[in-house]
């Protein structure tokens, strides 16, 4: 495998593409007992829409995360017991746009691998068992529906996306749910999970020759059909609607306020892009920002508050989040701080310091097996290098800040999305 | 690996070397009891701390300074273990060896955090009154917030019920009332209380030398005129009665809590099955609450059991379809007696093994999780290394686990439900 090493972080990282197609990565970690390994696919929740030899499909809204479910049933055993008889944790998560199967374990590294790599590439769907998880994935839905935190997300994001599929819930919902057959659960792997399609991520005192070996041999006779996923919608920029609430059982007003961004490019620029987002978020209302210091102490916002860029294949946007008796006098004064700071600019001295501190956090977050795993993997998707990370931060410059927020921080891109509490409560 | 150093008389400072890591770890705590009279105010001195110092005297002066410490952290650490409480703050910061040439990190971290611990932003004598009377709303909001997490709240909500005659039952943030009452008078009283006579423990990860760090702490506390008071001893659950409670609220899915005793602690020789007992029961996806209730029934969307060492206490938590209430009660309470009868297979015993295995071999991968081991096992009065307590795993028969299953008795069930 190819090895590359990054001084500046001090880490090692092997890659390669196997002949099968699949890209694999290996970050070692002599000394350490613990090994995790992600088999990961570009394909997520949003990923309705595509054609697969010729033919188009259109997939109800949950599939990504129903298949997730599914794929654990395998014809012949229990894949958790399998697992679990040689100590390992298997786990999964459906994201917006990709899906991760993952086990962590101290023994029996390699025979994990070889189970999950096949687990994941055997398809089993029977109409009974397809039927049956209708119950588990509603009841699942129902928690979802109770959680504030993932409703006021909903909320904004089905408020402020006309078109892009972030829009729905990574669940699904029960109707769309209701329309899952093993056919289309039979489509949407044979369209995702083939090996070109994936990534093999490992983290651990693993040999990565043996890594690439057992995955070549296990995945080389995958059939690999012609795919082409719409991941492009032609969203908007602006925003229809600024304001959206609901209520619920909550003890205070807790808000979402979302700046619509135009979505990211794959790469370097785009990850660049991300950084800016990152430091202009941090600049405007991060910790150590003047807004958040005067918001804290006028009790307007208090430590739950906190907020970033987030992206997404073809959207992104820079957002905060909260609980706070008036959500409107923070929105007010984040707009007005915006506008203040587009005119001033952050000092060279401000800007150092906090890419200082953002660096400092990235190295510090790279102890944990389960964020370098994660991370490997989503910027892999976005055929970005993680690890090269100190070099865009040292590119990124004042003005780009500035720019940034001149352009993201407008009415026109914004809306918030408010959950008060319930008036009988 | 780990290095005890008593600083002073009632302070402990633990270290445990490793040079793995790109981060290092600090966390100084004072050691309380649990009880409705100080769990108020121990839950809000840290985040008055975290206001401003001598040096750094608002919140953006601290955050500025953590900044150009290459972005380090430190927090508010509020822990219950058994009938203690330990608060004080915690931090975590970069590898100076990481940082530009020249940059000092560690010995200015250090600095730093003895000075938010023990140069409070005063005035007139105590503690801000606006700093105070803010952090009050904003711990007011985070108790009242509970509620917005259903699972913990039911939780919260069936260990008051179960203990009221227990420091479990006192809430980690402790009661509203008792919030809204304190004073900065009071708050600085109860904190130079805190100076003056707690036990404090210092735990360390990372790869400076203890006793150069033993040197750059002991000044701070020796200044201080101190007269430690030791605490009482952990001791096991104080039944005072329970009982079934249902509350109802408007949500999708009812939340079914079931609180279970056990005369066994962590500090008894049966603690290790009675830990491979509730993975077999409902310790993860392979246990039989899950397996059964969840896989084969699609009674629910989450089950799982926890085992609390510290005082004998298990609970069992279930997010459910509440027209299924009963059946999932008679289902758990089926699958207890199960395992007393010792039915089950050696498959889910080795599973289970296996499990805890993993978890306590990788105990040493991250630093959280190595502070998180020595640090509780300090406080709790686990007498188990990791080594022996994987010993002790390995040991374990499939009749020291029914053995344990049958000490296990139900308690208390509270069930949270739809308005309908």
């Amino acid at each position: 495998m190819e090895k590359q090493y990054y001084p500046q972080v001090g880490e090692t990282l092997y890659k390669t593409k196997l002949p099968c197609g699949l890209q694999v990565a290996v970050l070692p970690r002599p000394g350490f007992t613990k090994k995790l390994c992600y088999f990961v696919t570009d394909f997520g929740a949003i990923h309705t829409e595509f054609t697969m030899d010729g033919k188009a499909y259109s997939v109800p809204a949950g599939v990504a995360h129903y298949l997730e479910h599914k794929l654990f049933d395998m014809p012949d055993r229990d894949v958790v017991e399998a697992f679990s008889a040689m100590g390992a944790v298997p786990n999964a998560f459906t994201g917006y746009d990709m899906t991760a199967y993952y086990f962590s374990c101290t023994e029996h590294f390699y025979e994990n691998l070889r189970l999950l790599l096949e687990f994941v590439t055997t398809p089993y769907f029977t109409e009974e068992s397809v039927a049956k998880e209708q119950g588990i994935i509603g009841q699942e839905i129902g928690m979802n529906e109770d959680s504030p935190e993932n409703r006021l997300f909903e909320l904004l994001a089905g408020t402020m996306y006309e078109k892009h599929p972030i829009r729905t819930p990574i669940l699904g919902t029960r109707d769309s749910i209701a329309r899952i057959t093993p056919q289309v659960l039979t489509d949407c792997h044979r369209a995702f999970y083939r090996p070109e399609n994936m990534l093999l991520c490992v983290v651990g005192d693993v040999e990565a020759d043996k890594v690439a070996e057992i995955a070549e041999e296990m995945l080389k006779n995958i059939p690999s059909p012609q795919v082409t996923a719409v991941r492009r919608w032609d969203e908007e920029p602006a925003v229809s609607t600024r304001e959206v609430a609901m209520q619920m059982e909550v003890a205070m007003p807790m808000f979402h306020l979302g700046f619509k961004c135009a979505p990211l490019p794959d790469g370097e620029e785009g990850v660049r892009r991300e950084i800016i987002g990152d430091l202009a978020a941090e600049a405007l209302f991060g910790e150590s920002s003047a807004l958040y210091l005067q918001l804290y102490e006028q009790g307007l916002i208090d430590a739950s508050f906190g907020g970033g860029f987030e992206m997404v294949e073809g959207m992104a946007m820079l957002t905060c989040t909260g609980d706070s008796e008036d959500p409107h006098a923070v929105r007010d004064a984040i707009l007005e701080q915006a506008k203040h700071l587009t005119e001033t600019g952050v000092t060279e001295a401000d800007f150092l310091r906090m890419k200082r501190s953002a660096l400092g956090r990235r190295i510090r977050n790279m102890d944990s097996f389960d964020s370098m795993c994660f991370r490997i993997c989503a910027y892999h998707f976005s055929q970005f290098d993680y690890y090269r990370i100190p070099d865009i931060y040292g590119q990124i410059t004042c003005e780009d800040i500035r720019q940034f927020l001149k352009t993201v921080i407008n009415p026109d891109n914004m809306c918030m999305a408010v959950i008060h509490p319930k008036e009988d409560a | 690996m780990i290095r005890t150093i008593e600083l002073l008389p009632g302070v402990t400072l633990r270290c445990y070397s490793d040079d793995r890591f790109k981060q290092e770890g600090i966390s100084l705590q004072w050691v309380r009891p649990m009880c409705r009279e100080e769990a108020a105010l121990n839950a809000l001195l840290p985040t008055v701390l975290l206001r401003g110092c001598q040096s750094a005297p608002d919140l953006r002066a601290i955050t500025l300074r953590l900044d150009d410490l290459y972005g380090a952290a430190v927090g508010a650490q509020l822990r219950r273990v058994g009938d203690y409480q330990a608060t004080g703050l915690s931090c975590s910061f970069m590898k100076e060896k990481y940082a530009l040439s020249g940059d000092q990190v560690f010995a200015p971290m250090l600095a730093f955090l003895q000075e938010l611990m023990f140069c409070p932003m005063t005035e007139n004598g105590v503690f801000c009154k606006e700093i105070v009377e803010s952090e009050k709303r904003n711990l007011l909001s985070a108790i009242a917030a509970q509620k917005n997490d259903k699972r913990t709240y039911a939780s919260a909500q069936m260990l008051k019920i179960m203990c009221k005659g227990d420091s479990f039952g006192v809430p980690r943030l402790g009661e509203k009332a008792d919030v809204e009452a304190i004073t900065p008078e009071s708050l600085y009283a109860h904190y130079q209380k805190l100076l003056r006579q707690s036990p404090v423990q210092i735990f360390y990860v990372g790869g400076a030398d203890p006793e150069a760090l033993a040197k750059l702490l002991r000044p701070a506390f020796a200044k201080l005129d101190r007269c430690p008071t030791a605490l009482p001893a952990q001791t096991p659950f104080k039944d005072l009665g329970g009982g079934e409670q249902t509350e109802r609220m408007d949500v999708a899915q009812g939340k079914l809590c079931m609180g279970f005793v056990t005369p066994v602690t962590l500090r008894d020789p049966g603690f290790v099955a009675t830990q491979v007992f509730n993975t077999i029961f409902g310790g993860g996806m392979i246990s039989k609450l899950f397996m059964k209730i969840r896989e084969e029934m699609s009674l629910c969307y989450d089950i799982s059991s926890s085992y609390h060492g510290s005082k004998g206490i298990l609970t069992v938590s279930a997010g459910i379809d509440p027209q299924m209430d009963g059946k999932v009660r008679q289902e758990i309470l089926r699958q207890l007696e199960a395992c007393q009868r010792g039915e089950f297979t050696a498959q889910e015993l080795t599973a289970a093994k296996q499990a805890l295995l993993s978890q306590l071999k990788s105990t040493h991968d991250s630093p959280g999780a190595i502070e998180g081991y020595y640090a509780v096992s300090a406080l709790s009065g686990l007498p188990l290394t990791p080594a022996d307590y994987i010993r002790a795993v390995e040991e374990t028969t499939a009749e020291d686990v029914a053995a344990a299953a049958r000490q296990v008795k139900l308690h208390t069930v509270y069930f949270l439900r739809g308005a309908v």
